[in-house]
């Protein structure tokens, strides 16, 4: 590095000086993470769009069933500074809408499309948000939603292999672990008694 | 010494000389076995230890083959998922007969560690056929090149039926692939 000030204090002060940050956290010296309000969230792509954060790396979706919310992760990476850019921010999860950054990174297209087929979080401005990507002919709630039981899904929907007769690798008696445990106490008297 | 010249000619039945013709066609056939490679999971990193060589499918007469239309054997290795699933359909019925499908891991015997996932099938055996399957999560080399020794012993031993199966119980597999798939055609964006 050539200048004093790192890269992730560079960061800083931009996003601070763009908007209002609600939470900052440094994952390490090449990931920084803002979570900022859902208003801003346009504003600082285009903010660090033109300093340099070009490429959208990627964008998705955290269910926080808990807190009733839906959190949008975006990505960015610059060719120049190694440092990655997490931009979240908070929605409501009964009415989900995010309106679309398709204007500032075009490639959020399929992105966005991949969010609404697995969080059912609406994009309004991207024509063809509501299109089907991956999963096809889905006929239940988006499956990345936390009250989504794939278990229950899949019973219902393949069928099972069935087996006569049980073939589970577990020991019932537990001698394993009985053996285990003897070598684990062996080892500990030879090293004077002492449990960690 | 009784001439040849006048040996009564034995006329053989039609059924006759069909089953010779499928025993001359299945001779062929299982010394030169092309499969065409659907790698949809990771069991497929056993293939190239199997195809060059380490093992070298090709002593057997095996070879890979870039066409359903040109291939005897579907190899599946690993999970299907149900878009892929519709792919494999589509692929099977383009194979000419007589086909064999061989079934590599855990995840097409039972699913595997994908038992619980909402896009990942639990038993390939009721949408297709299965002539052979290689248990293991993922099999070792030497099962694999053991699964289609099984292969060919089981074409020797006229029991590699599955085709045959597919269009006896056809309606059967079709119901299994409508249930799970809701459709079997592929509705594609990119080349519509």
């Amino acid at each position: 590095m050539m200048n004093s000030i790192n890269n992730v204090e560079l960061v800083n002060n931009l996003v601070n000086k763009t908007i209002e940050v609600l939470k900052y956290e440094v994952i390490d010296k090449y990931q920084v993470a803002y979570e900022v309000e859902k208003r801003d969230v346009h504003h600082l792509l285009i903010t660090l769009k033109s300093q340099g954060w070009k490429q959208l790396s990627y964008l998705s979706a955290v269910d926080w069933i808990a807190d009733n919310e839906f959190e949008v992760v975006y990505i960015l990476f610059n060719w120049d500074k190694p440092v990655h850019i997490q931009i979240r921010a908070r929605i409501d999860r009964e009415n989900p809408v995010m309106e679309t950054i398709l204007p500032i990174f075009p490639g959020a297209k399929y992105y966005e499309r991949e969010v609404h087929e697995f969080f059912g979080i609406a994009f309004p401005g991207n024509p063809d948000y509501q299109k089907q990507l991956i999963l096809e002919g889905w006929d239940d709630i988006p499956p990345l939603r936390k009250d989504f039981d794939p278990q229950a899904y899949s019973d219902k929907k393949f069928p099972k292999r069935e087996y006569p007769q049980d073939y589970s690798v577990t020991d019932p008696k537990n001698q394993r672990k009985a053996k285990r445990d003897a070598r684990k106490e062996r080892a500990t008297s030879l090293r004077g008694g002492k449990t960690q | 010494m009784k001439s040849t010249k006048f040996t009564p000619r034995t006329i053989l039945s039609n059924k006759e000389i069909d089953r010779k013709w499928w025993e001359i066609g299945d001779f062929f056939r299982r010394n030169s076995l092309w499969l065409l490679m659907y790698c949809t999971g990771c069991c497929a990193i056993e293939l190239p230890p199997a195809m060059t060589s380490a093992y070298d499918m090709e002593r057997l007469g095996m070879g890979p083959m870039a066409t359903p239309r040109q291939a005897d054997i579907l190899l599946v290795s690993g999970y299907l998922s149900l878009k892929t699933l519709r792919r494999l359909i589509y692929t099977y019925e383009q194979m000419s007969e007589p086909r064999y499908v061989v079934g590599l891991g855990s995840c097409t015997i039972n699913g595997g560690i994908y038992h619980d996932s909402h896009a990942v099938i639990n038993q390939l055996d009721q949408y297709i056929p299965v002539d052979v399957y290689v248990a293991g999560c993922m099999p070792n080399t030497e099962a694999v090149m053991n699964g289609f020794v099984d292969l060919i012993e089981q074409i020797k031993l006229k029991k590699a039926n599955g085709w045959k199966k597919y269009h006896k119980n056809f309606d059967w597999y079709k119901k299994n692939q409508l249930d799970s798939l809701g459709e079997v055609i592929v509705h594609d964006e990119f080349h519509q």
